[in-house]
């Protein structure tokens, strides 16, 4: 069943068209990639289906209802959680103040909040040793775990998390990866961004890749993995990573 | 002796006055990072519905503490649906602009404002009817009236209102959330154009409640009065750290009480230069103010 | 790509077709405005020497806020500096109107210095609520003096005189407004063609970048406020000898603001504007005199209501000034003195650059922790690490953005280069690119590309200095180098018009301009794909073999693996390895730290980190 139902999506960053009809879907419990290069319009498509943005054209549903003219806040209440680029947690606020916001929505039933605080520190125990720090002073990781946290207190059924994996050494972002599947076992569909393409079509069952403000490909994350031109494109990058000889024309 | 303890007396009064217009500053620069140039105006435009207020009423004989009550009401009412529209028109559509096509758009609703009330009002000054007591007591040579400490009173007490509020409440967690980061706060949520519309309406209400305070205590409004009494409250609202609202609080009666020892020692016509001065020199050398900002750069 | 064959394929003109239209309506208005007084009489003529007044000081603050994009809500203060300081060495010291005009123009500088300090490092808004502060405190000293007539003013001030006539009528004052006018517009004309007003276009886009790339931005700054401030006086000075009388009423904010609305219902940055500003703002309300009590009200809601239809701020998209970028042909031209005064050569392999014991933290978080290595002339040395390892940071402190709280950076092993402002260091030598590429958006190709020898322009005195104009010189070097990066025939473009992957071509074209000795690339694979990618790197390796030294920072391995000679792998702020990179792949610190393991034995790995078990 879809859940999130976006079609021909235009938004603009600033002057720019970013983002030129832009057409994708996630449905229940799914976990979907939005793949493509800086600049392709990736974060602006997020952050229009999430209401920070206006779209210019075309519409965002959400769960049978139209949320494109919608303000954020009314769309996170519907239960679509986004963990915006660069983390954005409140730096000034301690683990547990941030958690509590999180949990704003809920904010009159304390009981709610704190059963589900609970469940996110069961998920990240690294958070719960920290709870009384300040959010400014956790490591890049934690800031991720805890914006990631802090989203869940919402119980969203899709969340969609922006470049989760950005500014973390690849054994953190296996951890996040590690994280992602539980979140989806536990109900909630996940639609991410990433530049790190290898690792999202790891953990994706579905994929779309966007250059320049379209969707030039879409299809099983496996099949697009196998892909040449997504190869090409990439994960070009991560296979000399891997392969040790050097390029052809290049080096000393 | 008795002149600096009349200069501190009576420098705190104005001071509580300024710290009430200094809170709108630095809540509504926290919130939206704009300096609202329209804020003084605000507190003009209270003084002037008091002002009416208090004349009809007092031509038909009412008692006196009613008449101040309903006149600080009525000001403060009006100031707080004031606040919400000037928002609501002329800065909701500008958020996402420049920061100084917004400064602008509030310069240009500061001008009306002020152009608005000295067509109905005149450019001349409007006298308040002086129905206030004028009992009060001395101590060491000084003297204060129970009004300065009822007004005093009054002011702490909205001070203190508005802090419970912003620290205990979750509205007033939404709004330290929503200064620290916009973005962010909406995704938690929070109804951002909502509670910026409450910021605004709290901090007009404060400014209208110190313009007919002011207006009753000093008793002569003027269309103009708005503009320095601005700048001086704003000059509070940064010394003490903008966006630090314990700060601009401590800062007001600062600046209350440099305004007022300016005006004893040196002469009331150098006050408002001195006070730029120190505006200018916390800009340029502590721009984070006395007590620290509590801005985030991401909005 | 590259621009073979003549320079006359690069050139390209627009068609002027409204040349002439141009020139007839500026013909007409020039007769009108000479004839006036034929057709007016006194009253009316009086409204127009203020409308001229107001359209000299439209031109002055247009300086501030149009050319270079400073609020200035208080400069009447500069009005008023002009009118006193002319009044009162003419009551007081009986200096005749002419003799006081240097006088005026001097002190006018001064306080744009005075007042332009401060607000150096300000943002927007605050800068501009300090000149208003100053603009009240001018107005309040001149209101509390004696010396200045106190709040009477000065009166009794003589008429100007002009080859033995005195200036009496307002047929007279009408013409001399018109002369000081022609003062101003030629002024600010001038100043907007210099180098100086290219300056200021890319300090008002982006001043980090414009200081990054060589741009003297006190300085800059401050000429704004001098070279306004002039021009104000000039107002001011002929607006003393206006009625005989000056008094501080006529310099208040509401004056400020007053100007200020001339400058944007004129638009901003357009001379003719300023003109038919102050037409607008001074002569209007008096054509309609029922409206004229309305005036500051309609003003007033006419400028949130401008803000509200035109929320992309004040300045309006320049015009394009696509087509003025123009290449002289480089044959038969004598040898010319070389525009740009390079850095001395360095001899290959010697030391360039030192870096030693760098630290810096931010908020509790140790952004770079003792970080040393050298740069040698003629070499490709590329530090690499994750995200946040730090590596931006570094840059940062060796081009004088941060000032590092330990450590020593040095030219050469000897010039310190710590506390040395941005804009010196690259007349120094050192140029850098920006992770995400920082252009001048509203300037053409050409323009972002000639920015890049401010930095050994920035002499006051000098024809290749702000105040001169772009020479050929200049333009053949810019031209040299958008040839060398591909980007030749597109040089009339505006740089917001180019294709991402051209974006960063112009970037490097632009550092090139100062003739570094070495060149700073931050991250410059970033958002390319492999074809754009592996032109890139050609690219790099051509400004190496060109005699420029490259150090760069990415963390793409395939990009650093192909071009370097070195590569330094920064992790949490501090260096992990060091050596060739062959050397540095197989290092199994920089394969934990950076590279990461085979997919099985990450899975394993993750499963026993502790606090990820389920």
């Amino acid at each position: 069943m879809e859940l999130l139902t976006v079609a021909d999506l235009h938004a603009y960053y600033g002057d720019l068209a970013a983002v030129r009809g832009v057409s994708l879907h996630v449905d229940e419990g799914e976990i979907v990639a939005l793949l493509g290069s800086n600049g392709a319009g990736k974060t602006t498509t997020l952050r229009t289906i999430s209401g920070l943005q206006r779209a210019r054209r075309g519409t965002v549903s959400f769960a049978g209802a139209d949320i494109t003219r919608a303000g954020p806040h009314a769309i996170v209440a519907k239960g679509l959680g986004h963990v915006p680029e660069g983390r954005r947690i409140f730096a000034g606020l301690t683990v547990e103040e941030n958690l509590n916001l999180g949990g704003y929505l809920s904010r009159r039933d304390h009981t709610a909040v704190a059963a589900r605080k609970q469940r996110v520190f069961e998920l990240f125990p690294r958070l719960a040793e920290r709870r009384r720090q300040l959010g400014g002073l956790l490591s890049g990781g934690e800031q991720q775990m805890l914006a990631i946290g802090r989203a869940m207190m919402n119980e969203p059924r899709l969340l969609a998390l922006d470049e989760p994996s950005l500014g973390l050494s690849p054994l953190l972002v296996r951890a996040v990866g590690e994280v992602i599947q539980r979140i989806r076992a536990s109900g909630t569909a996940i639609l991410m961004v990433e530049q790190n393409a290898r690792q999202a079509l790891t953990l994706a069952d579905r994929a779309y890749v966007l250059e320049t403000g379209h969707i030039v490909l879409e299809g099983p994350a496996a099949q697009l993995a196998r892909d040449p031109r997504v190869q090409h494109a990439y994960l070009g990058g991560s296979a000399e990573e891997a392969a040790p000889s050097p390029q052809p024309g290049a080096g000393e | 002796m008795s002149a600096f303890l009349q200069y501190v007396v009576n420098g705190l009064t104005s001071g509580a006055f300024l710290a009430l217009v200094a809170l709108g500053y630095t809540m509504i620069y926290g919130v939206i990072r704009l300096i609202n140039f329209a804020h003084g105006d605000v507190l003009m435009v209270g003084s002037f519905i008091g002002y009416e207020v208090a004349v009809t009423l007092v031509a038909q004989h009412w008692p006196v503490a009613v008449i101040v009550l309903l006149a600080l009401l009525a000001g403060m009412a009006f100031t707080g649906g004031l606040g919400m529209v000037i928002e609501r028109v002329a800065y909701q559509p500008l958020l996402n602009a420049s920061r100084l096509a917004i400064l602008i758009s509030a310069l240009g609703v500061s001008l009306a404002l002020e152009q608005g009330v000295e067509l109905i009002f005149g450019a001349g000054y409007s006298a308040y009817p002086n129905i206030l007591p004028t009992a009060g007591f001395t101590f060491a040579g000084a003297r204060a009236s129970y009004v300065q400490v009822g007004m005093f009173g009054l002011s702490l007490l909205l001070m203190g209102g508005l802090y419970l509020f912003v620290n205990r409440t979750m509205a007033g967690t939404a709004m330290r959330a929503l200064a620290m980061d916009r973005d962010a706060a909406a995704l938690m949520g929070i109804n951002v154009p909502r509670t910026i519309l409450l910021t605004f309406m709290l901090g007009s209400v404060l400014a209208g409640a110190s313009g007919v305070m002011q207006g009753m205590y000093y008793t002569e409004i003027n269309f103009f009065m708005g503009f320095l009494l601005g700048l001086r409250a704003f000059t509070a609202a940064v010394l003490g750290g903008i966006g630090n609202i314990p700060g601009a609080m401590v800062a007001g009666l600062l600046i209350g009480l440099i305004g007022s020892f300016s005006d004893g020692y040196i002469s009331s016509e150098w006050s408002d230069a001195i006070i730029f001065a120190v505006l200018i020199a916390v800009l340029v050398f502590k721009p984070t103010g006395l007590f620290g900002e509590r801005v985030a750069e991401r909005v | 790509m590259a621009a073979s064959g003549g320079l006359r394929r690069v050139i390209r003109l627009p068609p002027r077709a409204d040349l002439p239209v141009r020139a007839g309506l500026t013909l007409t208005a020039t007769a009108v405005v000479l004839l006036l007084p034929l057709v007016l009489s006194a009253y009316p003529m009086s409204v127009a020497v203020t409308v001229v007044t107001y359209a000299i000081l439209g031109l002055g603050l247009n300086v501030v806020v149009g050319y270079a994009g400073l609020l200035d809500l208080g400069y009447a203060a500069f009005f008023a500096i002009g009118a006193y300081t002319s009044a009162l060495l003419q009551l007081d010291a009986h200096w005749s109107f002419w003799e006081t005009l240097p006088a005026a123009l001097v002190a006018a500088a001064i306080s744009g210095c005075i007042i332009g300090y401060p607000t150096l490092r300000l943002r927007s808004d605050y800068l501009a609520i300090v000149t208003l502060g100053f603009g009240e405190i001018v107005r309040i000293t001149a209101t509390n003096l004696n010396v200045t007539g106190g709040p009477n003013g000065l009166y009794g001030i003589p008429p100007a005189s002009v080859f033995g006539t005195t200036v009496i009528t307002e047929d007279a004052l009408y013409y001399l407004g018109l002369f000081f006018l022609l003062i101003a517009i030629v002024f600010t004309g001038l100043l907007s063609r210099s180098r100086l007003g290219r300056a200021w276009r890319t300090l008002r886009e982006d001043e980090t970048a414009s200081e990054a790339v060589g741009v003297p931005a006190t300085k800059v700054k401050l000429l704004a406020y001098v070279m306004g401030a002039m021009v104000g006086a000039l107002a001011g000075m002929f607006f003393s000898t206006q009625f005989g009388t000056i008094d501080p009423t006529s310099f208040t904010f509401t004056t400020s603001v007053t100007i200020l609305m001339v400058v944007i219902v004129g638009g901003m940055g357009s001379i003719p504007g300023m003109l038919l500003g102050a037409l607008i703002v001074i002569g209007l309300p008096e054509a309609l005199r029922p409206i004229s009590n309305y005036r500051l009200l309609i003003f007033a809601l006419g400028l949130v209501v401008l803000m509200l239809v035109r929320p992309r701020g004040l300045w309006p998209t320049r015009r394009s000034r696509r087509g003025s970028f123009t290449a002289p042909p480089a044959s038969g031209t004598a040898p010319e003195k070389q525009a740009v005064a390079r850095p001395e050569p360095v001899t290959q392999g010697s030391l360039l650059l030192r870096v030693s014991g760098l630290q810096h933290s931010f908020g509790g978080v140790k952004a770079v922790n003792d970080v040393s290595f050298d740069l040698h002339a003629g070499e490709i040395l590329s530090i690499i690490g994750p995200n946040g390892a730090g590596k931006t940071t570094v840059f940062n402190c060796i081009t004088g953005l941060v000032t590092p709280q330990r450590g020593e950076v040095s030219l050469r092993g000897e010039r310190s280069l710590l506390k040395v402002k941005p804009h010196k260091i690259v007349s120094l030598g050192l140029a850098r690119t920006f992770q995400g590429v920082r252009l001048f958006e509203r300037l053409n190709v050409a323009e972002n590309c000639l920015v890049g020898l401010a930095a050994h322009q920035d002499r006051l005195v000098s024809r290749h200095g702000l105040l001169g104009r772009t020479t050929a010189a200049d333009r053949r070097e810019a031209l040299r180098w958008l040839t060398f990066v591909g980007l030749a025939d597109r040089a009339h473009l505006l740089a917001s018009e180019l294709a991402y992957g051209d974006r960063r071509r112009l970037e490097i074209a632009r550092s090139l301009m100062s003739g570094p000795l070495a060149l700073l690339l931050d991250e410059p694979a970033a958002g390319t794909n492999p074809t754009e990618k592996r032109d890139l790197m050609d690219l790099v390796r051509q400004v190496r073999d060109s005699g420029v030294t490259v150090l760069l920072i990415e963390h793409d391995m395939g990009v650093v693996m192909g071009l370097s000679d070195r590569v330094i792998v920064l992790d949490q702020g501090a260096v992990i390895a060091e050596g060739p990179p062959a050397q540095v792949r197989s290092d199994p610190r920089v394969i934990g730290a950076y590279l990461g393991r085979e997919e099985q034995e990450v899975t394993e790995a993750v499963g026993e980190v502790p606090g990820w078990n389920s």
